[in-house]
């Protein structure tokens, strides 16, 4: 009951290791690029999707294409072998998790990814069980943003929160469901 | 009274009640009879039942493994017949074990001093019964690992709670409830017996282990004060249970919409079957018990006899029980009511079942009608037996029957036991076996200290009457 | 932990291991990408896995890197087969990647235990129109019969998971039948061929090609002589340009069309009535009285999901009603929807139909009927009475009537039929003919003596085999195993290692369907192009490319073939001007050629005196005689044999008798009572009996089936399997062993006796009467139109809604309220929904075993009531799910929670969450809840588990389940809608039972829309609830079947 609660139990809080030094802080801090660019189906789909290896050389056939960190993802796409990543976020089979509804309703990337513009390594951040995802469910408004800012990690609201909370729940027509097939089927 | 009391004498003449205690006896006497066969190694006999036991032991355990290792699919239960077997038991072992609470607590209460020399027999047997019982509700669901402790009220992280109004839930309450009274009740009456055991035991090892759990026993007069009022007030506590639990349990069927569950008199008749069916199985182990452990003389034919009364004036009730669930299934009006109970349980594929049933608790209790029958050994140990038959008869009537023909003649199926569900209910008769024989062999079966209490009450009032006569 | 195994408590950090397949799997499995090496490995080990190791695959292999088979290299490294490069760049893309993700999913499958830190695996090239987690739908066609019936294949990251109906199809109008449903079995099926042997020796496809090159050179020789080619009947236009051009090339070969359960007798018999060939086609929708000669038209054939959607659409009160009188043995999907049913003997049927003419005959106006009947030599048959009432009402619906005779009955038959079909003016309306379609009119078990002649003189000495295993199928008395023995060359196409692979020399493992290209034809003629939608598993090859083998055009491949043969055509299609490729898009994209259909015959010459003629010889060879009669149906599950090995459609309880896993001798009451047939109708259990006919005889478990003519016996065929196909083989009996190539359908002279012991039946319903309780509301339409009538009282009494102790949640203010209704006047009972069920729901199959045990798990039962005398009875269906009651019995048992109600009424069972006390089941008053009473899904293949719906949840043991209303369907129109900020339409949410509904008996929708049309059809007169009593509110209503019934034959 106590266990459960410990961020060990849930194995968060842990940077994982990944097969290759990718890291997000430069990618979004220094760089500015949108979450969106690399992660592109999470608006329109269940997965947000982890780039596939041509997406990488969109940009690195140009800049650092010499790079050595970047050999295997320059051999991944020669060889057409994909990379092979370590899963960090991941919900049990039967829950049925949906990006684009989250994200098409004004929930942020980092309200359950944290601050990954600040990760070298990324780590789970959320308890990710059941719990604290009915948290929000039963009472959403103080994870809302204008649809627009949801991959802004900075964002917050100015003036009377509650009352921002309560005109973006009104404007991005949000009605969470705790009904149990909401995510079990 | 009075006439009791002169039975503590040694006169036995014909037209003196049955006494209570037999023979002149001092607490020492009292003693070597009842405490001493703990240091004796146990004869013969002892040793034979107690291989069965463990064989049938064995049974239980072969049974619950596969059930583990397969699943339910390994018992005979489908679709519709969902419960069979495992509820069947269950509630049969729940209703046995009411007995015990019964004699302990409620007369007790009332004050009759014949429960003395039983209690502590009738209260083993209630703690073994309900083990038996617990272990059913676990292991006929389809994932015991999580019903185990689902079923309780406890924060989450799931941020969900079980539900309270299911039966089931209140069934969780009520038998672990009734469980840890019973241990206590039973515990607590041991204490000072324990003690003089500690004090009587030759072995250091003895001594230990004795002492430990006399929890140091003194007998002092203020220990004697606390031990009476606890004693009072457990069996205070315990005596709502005996019509709780059973109520609760009866509640699995009632609430439910079934025809043949979906009935208000099942409370009451419940109970009434619980006692029916625990004096049965009291009644069935003291007949041979008294015989092997010598307890001749503190068990004597009259607890028998009152014992027989109690399993007569019970079976009456189930059978009133019995009369008004087929009057309302006929006068509700409701066709699937009235098919349940004059086709389906009359006629249909179950029926030997259900005329069995009928003949074992309506028909053959009424030989308690006569003397001859309450105080003959051998008549009243067979009725016992074909009572406790009877019960289980009933339970499966009720479940098993009434599941396997109800609303949609299209899913009509018939319900067959496969051995695991035999196994696993001959291996709860062997763990109760061996868990009373074990009894039998390391705690006196009889609770000394209140049967040399009310030797010493009788013999006391005794006096009194002599003095009267001279003066 | 196993793949579908529940996740633990989150309370319960231990054991975390779990699949890539079901449920979330798909997104780790979607963004998997591996190359085709490890896809094979990885299959090689799949058969491993499932206890079928496959070794000489490996060996295969490495043969073919010793031969250096440029084709085999190239497929290492190349990703898509030949022709791909044509492709729309998106089938490019898609075809590839589904190779690759085959493997891929079958990889993960594979691994029973990852590690606890699992990987995401991405793609190195995304396809463009891949986005993982939302499903693609792509167009195709099959059919059993020669006809391909448009589908539209769902298709999750490549692997296709349900099939549905194409709603721009002829054939199909959206819905489909038992066998489209179960597609997918066949598709991920282990037990397929996946080796090109010849005489068991491994070969590659290239060294296949070189053999048949050198072979077809020596039959040029002779212009093919000795070359013979035995196909499936095809309407497919590709195959028949291929057949001519073969025949161009050796002028002497011949084609054989040849299936075991083509009927011959309505092509002879056209040809009797009007002089040539034609193909009957029926629009029911214009026929008011329909009268069915032992023609199972709603059951069987690929007809038989449109008629079933233009019959029902006749069986709405408040509109004229059509009426259905059927002539027949035995019970069948038709003869349950008949007003009026007559039982005759099939061998009677042809005394009915000269009756019937005679007896028109004598009416005015009919005078030309009189002289055929006449022919009939008083040949009669059937209850005069009925039969005066059948004429009446047909003069009166004279020009809206239809006469369809069944695939069973002789030529005479069809001739009379064709003959009062004209007589009645119905030509043309409700029935037309046309030029035939299929490549030979004649393809039943008689097409094939001829060739079995030709066999047996040594004029064959390459048979080319393309049809359903003929060793198995064909009549017993051509001995066709002996035969194909002395055939120095036998080449078959195997979609199994079956009885026929035994004894070919080459065995080419066969494409399933939805890894071909091709094209196939409606019945009405339209073309559909066949597509692929995942690259073969295995090695495998389409008819066409075996057939092209002998055109020595080199290797092209199935897809440019294809093309090639529509590039040509394309100025035949009208309309199809633009550039080709944009036309081959759309033609592929929509699955349906318009245009292409065929118009039929105008002014067609019945010729009577030709009829009359030959009606003489006809039934003079028609079987006479005494004795018991046996006649042979294709079964309503494997058909012959073809699908015997889907699980699915083997548990499937047979539509009207419930058998699932077995066939059965079906006789009447009566019969059993003579032959002093034994019955423990509780276990299931029915005395054996010994079939003796000619030389042949066979041990039949009888099975009592009400309604079926005396002294005659029914026998499905398809069952008693002996090949290599692990499901099929030991059920059943073989009923062809009886067979004959005179009589293939029905003959007389049957010796029957009763065999020591009984057998056990896995029938899922053994208790026929509805002991008055109604369940299933039935009256006629005189009853229903009287507003006092015992019917209408019923159903009023079971629609007003009772009193509750507390009033459920108010669902009238949320967004949606979920409600069904089930018409029983439309539902044949056809059993289409349970699959299709099955199919959306990962439902698992627990084998007869468990079925005896009364553990099926379908969640759709279709519950079949019989009712009146058991000889002759009437009979209702009933198809029965999860009621989703607003007061649900089962739901406030639980004592965890896992089954509740949800905010807008339905009724959520949440598997991750049950522990299996089956409390609820035993509450439930419908009995609709199914348990997972062992482990049914861990021992599925990793194949298998392609094709199982990532949306739902695999069950794990121990767990209780039950129909959804769909709802992964529901939530995931629901975001889509969401997203796109509006509310979702009625009719854009289907359930799966409804979609796959043939009759379109099943409506779902919101019910707080006033327009939804299954608000309107609850607000139906005829709606009721079952056991209403109970006041458990039902989200599901029913709709009573109003019997249009001749009031010359009510009864009392």
């Amino acid at each position: 009951m106590f266990w459960a609660r410990t961020p060990y139990a849930r194995a968060s809080q842990t940077p994982v290791e990944q097969p290759l030094e990718f890291d997000h802080r430069h990618h979004t801090r220094d760089e500015g690029i949108d979450c969106r660019y690399c992660h592109n189906t999470v608006d329109k789909a269940p997965f947000a999707s982890i780039p596939p290896t041509q997406l990488c050389l969109n940009c690195h056939s140009q800049v650092w294409n010499k790079s050595p960190l970047l050999e295997p993802v320059r051999q991944s796409f020669i060889e057409n072998k994909p990379l092979v990543w370590n899963r960090v976020y991941k919900v049990p089979e039967f829950v049925y998790f949906n990006h684009s509804i989250h994200v098409g309703k004004g929930v942020g990337c980092v309200t359950c990814h944290g601050r990954v513009d600040q990760m070298a390594a990324v780590e789970k951040q959320t308890p990710l069980n059941m719990g604290w995802c009915l948290d929000c469910h039963r009472h959403p408004e103080k994870n809302l943003r204008p649809v627009s800012e949801v991959t802004n990690m900075t964002w917050h609201a100015e003036g009377d929160a509650d009352e921002t909370a309560r005109v973006l729940a009104e404007k991005n027509d949000v009605h969470t469901r705790t009904s149990c097939t909401t995510c079990h089927r | 009274m009075a006439s009791t009391a002169t039975s503590a004498s040694t006169t036995n003449d014909p037209l003196e009640p049955i006494p209570l205690i037999e023979g002149a006896q001092t607490d020492e006497s009292l003693n070597s009879s009842l405490l001493n066969h703990v240091w004796r190694l146990p004869g013969k006999g002892w040793w034979t039942l107690f291989g069965l036991a463990l064989a049938g032991l064995g049974l239980l355990v072969v049974g619950i493994t596969v059930t583990l290792w397969k699943g339910i699919g390994m018992w005979g239960n489908n679709i519709p017949v969902g419960w069979a077997f495992g509820i069947i038991n269950f509630v049969w072992w729940i209703g046995i074990g009411h007995a015990g609470t019964l004699i302990s607590a409620i007369l007790l209460l009332l004050q009759q001093k014949w429960r003395t020399s039983i209690n502590r027999f009738a209260e083993a047997m209630t703690l073994f019964a309900v083990i038996c019982a617990l272990l059913f509700p676990l292991i006929h669901t389809g994932r015991p690992w999580f019903a185990a402790y689902w079923l309780m009220p406890y924060p989450s992280v799931q941020g969900i709670w079980p539900q309270f109004k299911s039966p089931l839930v209140w069934d969780v309450f009520a038998v672990s409830t009734y469980f840890t009274i019973s241990l206590l009740f039973w515990f607590l009456g041991l204490i000072p017996d324990l003690a003089s055991l500690r004090d009587s035991s030759k072995k250091p090892m003895q001594k230990v282990i004795y002492g430990l759990f006399a929890l140091g026993w003194r007998g002092s007069g203020r220990h004697w004060a606390e031990y009476k009022w606890a004693y009072l007030l457990l069996a205070g506590l315990s005596t709502p249970l005996v019509l709780s639990v059973h109520t609760i349990v009866s509640f699995d069927f009632a609430v439910s919409i079934l025809p043949g569950w979906h009935t208000t008199v099942f409370p009451p008749y419940f109970v009434a079957g619980a006692v029916f069916s625990g004096f049965a199985m009291v009644v069935t182990w003291m007949v041979p018990a008294r015989q092997f452990l010598g307890l001749k003389h503190v068990v004597t034919l009259k607890h028998l006899e009152n014992m027989n009364k109690v399993i007569l004036a019970t079976g009456l009730m189930v059978s009133y029980g019995y009369a008004m669930e087929h009057f309302i299934a006929w006068y509700s009006g409701s066709q699937y009511e009235f098919a349940e109970f004059f086709e389906v349980r009359m006629r249909g594929p179950m029926a030997p079942v259900y005329w069995l049933m009928m003949f074992c608790n309506v028909v053959v209790p009424n030989i308690f009608w006569f003397k001859k029958a309450r105080t003959n050994l051998l008549i009243m140990w067979v009725t016992a037996l074909l009572v406790n038959v009877g019960m289980w008869c009933e339970r499966f009537n009720i479940i098993a029957t009434s599941l396997h023909r109800d609303f949609l003649p299209s899913k009509w199926e018939l319900y067959a036991p496969t051995w695991v569900d035999w196994s696993i209910y001959l291996g709860t008769i062997g763990l109760f076996s061996t868990l009373f024989l074990l009894f039998l062999k390391f705690v006196p079966a009889v609770a000394v200290t209140e049967v040399k209490e009310l030797r010493h009450e009788l013999a006391h009032k005794a006096h009194g009457h002599a003095e009267e006569a001279h003066g | 932990m196993s793949s579908h195994d529940q996740d633990p408590p989150q309370d319960h950090p231990e054991d975390h291991a779990r699949s890539t397949i079901v449920g979330n799997g798909a997104s780790s499995g979607s963004t998997r990408r591996i190359s085709l090496p490890i896809v094979d490995e990885a299959l090689a080990a799949t058969e491993a896995a499932s206890g079928a190791a496959r070794e000489q695959r490996k060996y295969w292999r490495s043969i073919a890197e010793k031969e250096g088979s440029p084709k085999l290299a190239a497929a290492a490294t190349r990703e898509f087969p030949p022709g791909a490069s044509e492709l729309p760049p998106s089938d490019v893309s898609r075809r590839s990647f589904m190779k690759l993700f085959g493997g891929g999913a079958a990889a993960a499958g594979l691994a029973a235990c990852h590690p606890p830190q699992e990987q995401a695996i991405p793609f190195v090239r995304r396809p463009e129109e891949v986005t993982p987690g939302n499903a693609l739908h792509f167009a195709t066609a099959y059919g059993v019969e020669g006809f391909g019936m448009g589908l539209i294949v769902e298709s999750h990251e490549g692997r296709p998971t349900k099939i549905e109906g194409n709603p721009d199809h002829h054939d199909s109008l959206g819905a489909t039948g038992r066998y489209e449903q179960a597609l997918l079995q066949g598709l991920y099926d282990n037990d397929r061929a996946k080796q090109l042997k010849h005489k068991d020796q491994p070969l590659t496809w290239r060294s296949f090609l070189g053999q048949m090159a050198v072979l077809s050179a020596r039959h040029a020789a002779d212009g093919g002589a000795k070359l013979r080619f035995l196909t499936e009947p095809t309407a497919s236009p590709l195959q028949l340009e291929l057949r001519k051009r073969i025949l161009e090339k050796f002028p002497k070969a011949k084609f054989t069309s040849y299936s075991s359960i083509a009927g011959d007798g309505a092509a002879d018999g056209l040809k009797l009535a009007y002089g040539k060939y034609v193909e009957a086609r029926h629009e029911l929708t214009r026929a008011s009285v329909i009268v069915s000669l032992d023609a199972d038209f709603l059951g069987e054939g690929p007809e038989s999901v449109r008629a079933q959607r233009q019959f029902a659409a006749g069986r709405q009160t408040g509109a004229p009603m059509n009426r259905l009188y059927v002539v027949e043995p035995a019970l069948t999907v038709t003869g349950m929807s008949a007003d009026h049913r007559l039982r005759l003997r099939a061998g009677d049927v042809a005394g009915f139909a000269l009756a019937l003419a005679t007896e028109l005959g004598r009416r005015p106006g009919f005078a030309q009927l009189a002289g055929i009947a006449g022919a009939g030599r008083g040949v009669t048959a059937g209850d005069p009475k009925w039969i005066g009432a059948v004429a009446s009402d047909l003069i009166k619906h004279r020009g809206q009537s239809l006469l369809i005779a069944g695939r069973r009955q002789p030529a005479a038959v069809h001739a009379v039929v064709a003959a009062i079909n004209a007589a009645l003016d119905n030509v043309g309306t409700t029935v037309t003919y046309a030029t035939p379609l299929l490549a030979d009119p004649l393809a039943g078990p008689k097409a094939l003596v001829p060739l079995a002649e030709e066999i047996a003189s040594g004029q064959v000495d390459t048979l080319v085999i393309t049809a359903y295993n003929p060793v198995y199928t064909a009549p017993v008395d051509l001995k066709f195993d002996k035969l194909l023995a002395r055939v120095p060359t036998t080449v078959y196409s195997a979609a199994y290692e079956d009885e026929t692979a035994a004894v070919a020399s080459y065995v080419i493992p066969a494409a399933h369907v939805l890894e071909s290209w091709g094209d196939a034809r409606a019945t009405d003629g339209t073309v559909s192009l066949v597509q692929p939608l995942i690259a073969p598993l295995w090695a495998g090859y389409t008819d066409v490319e075996i057939l092209s083998a002998f055109l020595g055009e080199g290797d092209l491949g199935a897809y440019e073939v294809l093309r090639r043969s529509w590039a040509a055509k394309q100025s035949t299609v009208p309309g199809a001007t633009a550039e080709f490729d944009q036309v081959w898009e759309k033609w592929v994209g929509d699955g349906v050629i318009v245009g292409t259909e065929t118009a039929p015959e105008a002014a067609l010459a019945l010729d009577g005196a030709a009829i009359q003629q030959g009606l003489g010889a006809l039934l003079s060879s028609a079987p006479k005689g005494g004795g018991i009669e046996i006649a042979f149906v294709p079964d309503y599950k494997v058909v012959d044999g073809r699908f015997a090995n889907s699980a699915w459609l083997q548990e499937l309880p047979d539509p009207v008798h419930k058998i699932t896993w077995d066939n059965a001798a079906l006789i009447s009451p009566a019969m059993a009572k003579t032959l002093g047939v034994e019955v423990e109708r509780d276990n299931d259990k029915f005395s054996v009996l010994v079939i003796e006919y000619k030389d042949r005889r066979v041990h039949a478990p009888a099975l009592i089936a009400p309604g079926h003519a005396d002294d005659a016996i029914t026998l499905a065929l398809g069952y008693g399997r002996t090949g290599a196909e692990s499901v099929a083989s030991g059920v059943g009996f073989n009923a062809g062993a009886l067979r004959g190539s005179d009589a293939p359908w029905f003959d007389r002279g049957a010796q029957v006796s009763l065999a020591t012991g009984m057998h056990l039946f896995g029938l899922t319903q053994n208790h026929w009467s509805m002991e008055n309780r109604e369940p299933a509301i039935a009256t006629s339409l005189a009853e229903f139109e009287n507003a006092h009538s015992e019917a209408r009282e019923l159903i009023e009494e079971r629609r007003s809604e009772l009193p509750v102790i507390h009033e459920p949640h108010d669902y009238s203010k949320e967004q949606y309220k979920w409600g069904m209704t089930i018409d029983l006047g439309k539902c044949t009972g056809c059993s289409a929904c349970v699959v299709a069920c099955q199919a959306e729901n990962n439902i698992p199959t627990v084998g007869q075993e468990q079925v005896v045990r009364g553990r099926e798990m379908q969640w759709i039962r279709v519950d079949r009531y019989y009712s009146g005398e058991l000889e002759d009875p009437e009979v209702i269906v009933q198809p029965l799910m999860c009621q989703h009651c607003e007061t649900a019995p089962c739901e406030y048992v639980c004592p965890v929670n896992a089954t509740v109600h949800s905010d807008e009424g339905l009724n959520e069972m949440v598997y991750n969450r049950c522990v299996g006390t089956r409390y609820c089941s035993n509450n439930c008053p419908y009995k609709v809840r199914r348990f997972n009473f062992l482990d049914f899904t861990s021992e599925t293949p990793a194949v298998r588990r392609l094709g199982m719906n990532p949306e739902v949840t695999v069950r794990s043991r121990g767990v209780m389940e039950k129909c959804t209303y769909c709802v992964q369907r529901i939530e995931r129109k629901r975001i889509d809608v969401r997203v796109a900020g509006r509310l979702i339409e009625d009719g854009e949410l289907k359930t799966a039972c409804q979609q796959g509904c043939p009759a379109g008996a099943i409506e779902f929708g919101n019910l707080n829309d006033p327009k939804s049309r299954v608000t309107k059809s609850q607000a139906d007169e005829r709606r009721y609830d079952l056991l209403h009593e109970l006041g458990t509110r039902p989200r599901t209503a029913y709709l009573a079947r109003v019997r249009n019934l001749n009031p010359e034959l009510a009864k009392g």
